[in-house]
Parts: C-alpha cells; structure tokens; sequence
C-alpha cells in the first residue's frame, strides 16, 4: 500500500464509465476530482466555479441524479453514469428545456446555465409537470449572479408545459397511427 | 494545474471497500494518513493536504434504511435525498428526519451527503443531530476490536477530536419515541438562504397529558455550542407544567441561558442566542399546536 512517494510519481489508476451515452476508459490520479477530470477530457460545459458545492455551475447528472462534480472523487465513478451539458441536445437539436432557456431570456453570461439545465433536466425527468415551488428547490443550489432567478424558472416551467402539450398533440396521431 | 488539482495530488491509492472489515484493515493500514469518504461534500471542502490514501465506503453495504424490533437502523452512507424519500422515515416521529434532511443544503448536495457523513464531521451545525439528539439516537462504532453502540450526544463530543481515527460509524440507531403515537415534533432552522449552513437550528419533541401538561420534552439546539447540544434545563423545568405562553417565555429564556454561541462571519452571539429563544419558542408551538391545547 505504501508505495514510492517520490515527488513526481504520481500515481495512477483506471477509470470506466459513461459519459452522455459513451462507455470510457480513462487514466486517471487517484485524488483527482470528477470536475477536474471532465473539464481535462473537455467537457468546457461542466463550469468551475465556487469549489465548495455551493454554486452549482459544475452539476453534471450522475446516474440520473444531480450531484457537484467539484465534491466527487473522479474514482467515485466508477461503472457510473454521467451527463454533462453537452449531452442534453440531440446533435444540433436543443433540448425542449435548452430552448426555452433561449426563449424566456433566462440567459446572460450563461457561466450557470449548464448547471441549472442539468438540474432542470433532473427534476422533469422525474417531475414531467412540477409546481413552481419544486422549480425553484431544483434551481435552489445554483447561483446566477447576472439576472436572478425568475427567468430561469419561468423556462423550466415552460419546458415542462411544452412537453405536456406535445404529448397531448402526439398522442391522438399516434392512435390514428394505430 | 487548477487549485483543487494540487489540493489531492499527494494520494497515493483510491479503495472501494466492499464491506466493513476491508474498509477497517485499510484504515489501519493507512497509518493515520487514511480518509474515509463517502458524499465528498465535506471531506473534499475541507482539502486536507496529508491524506495519502482515500477508502471510499459506499460500496460497503452501508445504505440501508430498515425496521429493526423497536428501533429503525439506518446505515452510515445512506444519502440525505433516501432519508426524505424513505416511507419507514417519513412514518417515524412525525417526518422529523425527513424534514431535517430536506434542509441539509440544494438538490445536488443531499444526493451526495451522508447520515453518517452528517455526524462524522463533528460540525456543531450539522442539521441531522438535532432531531437525531430529541430522538434519543445513538451510533454503532466498529474498530479492529469489534463494534460498541454509543449515544449519539457522547459520540458528537468527541467527533472532531482523534477518538474514532481509527473506527467506522456504521450505523444510526433511532429507538421508537416513548408512547410514540402521543408525541409532537417540529424542526426549526434558520439560514441566510433556503439551502445555507444553519445559524441555529433547533428540534423539540413533545407529549402532553390529557390536561394538557407537558409529559415528556426534547429540545436540541445546533450551531450555538461546541457541538449540537441538548437543553436539559428547559427540558426538566417544562416537565409536569401546563403549556401556555408564560411557560413558553420562561423556556425561552432558559434556553438563551443553556446556549453558548460564538460571533463569526453568519452572525454574532448575541443575536444567535436570541434566535434561540424564537425557534424555541416556535418548535414548542408547533409541537402543541395539534393537540389544541390553549396557545
């Protein structure tokens, strides 16, 4: 277990995972952080900003799940799997919450937009039509020091709405289909 | 190279443990230069530049949230998101620990926080100790010698001393509340923000007779004293008297009394012991608010 300590040893270890849909093998220090690793691989849109799990910029989904990769061990995923921003479009097709983003103006410097999309992402995946109120939880650990909040969650809330409507569209097509 | 890559580039190996025994020989085995980790959320904040080797416990059977005779045992790495998830937490004391979970900072945070975590950082503000305290929790602790169940009071005044450097906490052990059914509780927090480390928080558990005297009391108070504390006195001074707003006064001074706050960035002593005072004052309201009792 003690092994060189020689300054410039630095020690290495494998890494397998998914990152958005990809199954990948990477080289990784044992004591490096998730952040840290993706933004190395060049994920520039996991952001990296208050390094205490405080600000939210850096939120990539786990599993399903939104964590801060700024307070992950990259080991910690191990046979995980990961979205990042650049995950949530189909190719060059925004998602619905990406667009209404844009719609809605709930966009200026954008340093926390990945962060709150992800997180967004997270809540209609498990909430397709949520409450402002569980909106705003959702969008609670991340901070926008631009504009404030009332657009961004006004966008999620119409993502939300945007996909019920298109699915009381789809639905009597698809039967007609039938 | 980025300040957080600088921060962990002395650790030499990253373990996954697959259960408790193997997590303790590496613990052993790591000469004091070994750190237990499972959400990150406070090992990583803290950066500290001498730990060699890093045992990742998640994988090691710890998350669980179960019914165990007259107690329910939930496991050290069980995350704060499952604690408000989990129906057999919602149905014990009234949702206490559900509520307080829901607290313990944003969405992303309390899906990578810890119970046990929670605890073993020893913070005098941890959200989960106090309603843990009121509900009279205690902790199993394993070492190389075996495992010891310790109440939870005695275990937080030696969480940030060497103590446990070389123990696992496991589990957490909450026993069902005397005659539960009669029994109130409430949570109280106050932060800068909705997900903000606590100023104070404060959890209370209440029975009251049919007259509406109190039975049984439980006041815990956070982020005002070493550790998170439990304010016997105005526990025993409540005991056996009737609940009305001269009593709620009087507790609420006592408390103010009990408390020892220091000033720092989030907020001075003084208005920190006053606080105490108020969520007191509203735990205790909220606990007898149900039982229609004269306040």
């Amino acid at each position: 277990m003690l092994g060189s300590r020689g300054v410039f040893a630095m020690k290495t270890m494998e890494l397998h995972l998914t990152v958005n849909g990809k199954s990948l093998n990477w080289s990784i220090a044992p004591g490096e952080l998730l952040l840290d690793l993706l933004r190395r691989q060049g994920y520039f849109g996991v952001k990296r900003g208050c390094e205490k799990g405080e600000c939210g910029a850096c939120a990539v989904l786990l599993d399903g799940k939104p964590i801060n990769s700024c307070l992950m061990f990259a080991a910690q995923a191990e046979g995980r799997e990961i979205l990042t921003i650049e995950g949530v479009a189909d190719g060059d097709k925004l998602d619905p919450l990406q667009e209404a983003f844009l719609d809605y103006g709930a966009v200026q410097c954008g340093f926390c937009t990945s962060g709150m999309v992800i997180s967004a992402k997270a809540l209609l995946l498990r909430r397709p039509d949520p409450s402002e109120e569980e909106v705003r939880e959702a969008l609670a650990g991340h901070l926008c020091r631009c504009t404030g909040y009332t657009k961004p969650v006004e966008a999620v809330l119409a993502a939300a709405s945007k996909k019920k409507n298109r699915a009381r569209r789809v639905k009597p097509v698809a039967e007609v289909a039938r | 190279m980025t300040a957080s890559q600088i921060m962990f580039d002395k650790v030499e190996a990253f373990y996954r443990p697959a259960n408790v025994r193997a997590a303790l020989r590496l613990l052993q085995s790591g000469k004091g230069q070994a750190r237990v980790v499972a959400g990150g959320t406070d090992v990583v904040v803290e950066g500290d530049e001498s730990v060699r080797f890093l045992i990742d416990i998640t994988h090691a059977g710890l998350s669980y949230i179960r019914r165990r005779g007259t107690a329910c045992v939930i496991g050290a790495t069980t995350t704060m998101a499952e604690l408000e998830a989990s129906d057999v937490i919602q149905a014990l004391a009234g949702g206490l620990l559900s509520r307080a979970a829901r607290s313990c900072g944003s969405v992303p945070i309390r899906n990578m926080a810890t119970l046990g975590g929670n605890m073993a950082n020893g913070s005098p503000a941890a959200d989960m100790a106090t309603p843990l305290l009121v509900l009279d929790a205690a902790v199993v602790m394993v070492d190389v010698r075996g495992r010891r169940k310790l109440p939870l009071a005695e275990y937080l005044a030696g969480a940030r001393t060497s103590r446990y450097a070389r123990s696992l906490l496991v589990e957490v052990v909450v026993p069902d509340p005397p005659d539960g059914k009669g029994c109130r509780w409430s949570f109280q927090k106050l932060g800068r923000t909705a997900v903000d480390i606590s100023l104070v928080n404060v959890a209370a558990g209440l029975q009251l007779d049919s007259r509406g005297r109190v039975k049984w009391a439980r006041i815990a108070l956070g982020s005002v004293a070493p550790a998170p504390m439990r304010a016997s006195g105005a526990e025993q001074r409540m005991t056996g008297r009737i609940l009305d707003h001269s009593l709620l006064a009087e507790i609420g001074a006592e408390v103010a009394r009990e408390v020892s706050p220091i000033s720092d960035a989030r907020a001075s002593a003084e208005y920190r012991r006053e606080i105490c005072s108020v969520l007191t004052r509203r735990a205790l309201e909220e606990c007898s608010a149900p039982a229609g009792c004269s306040l």
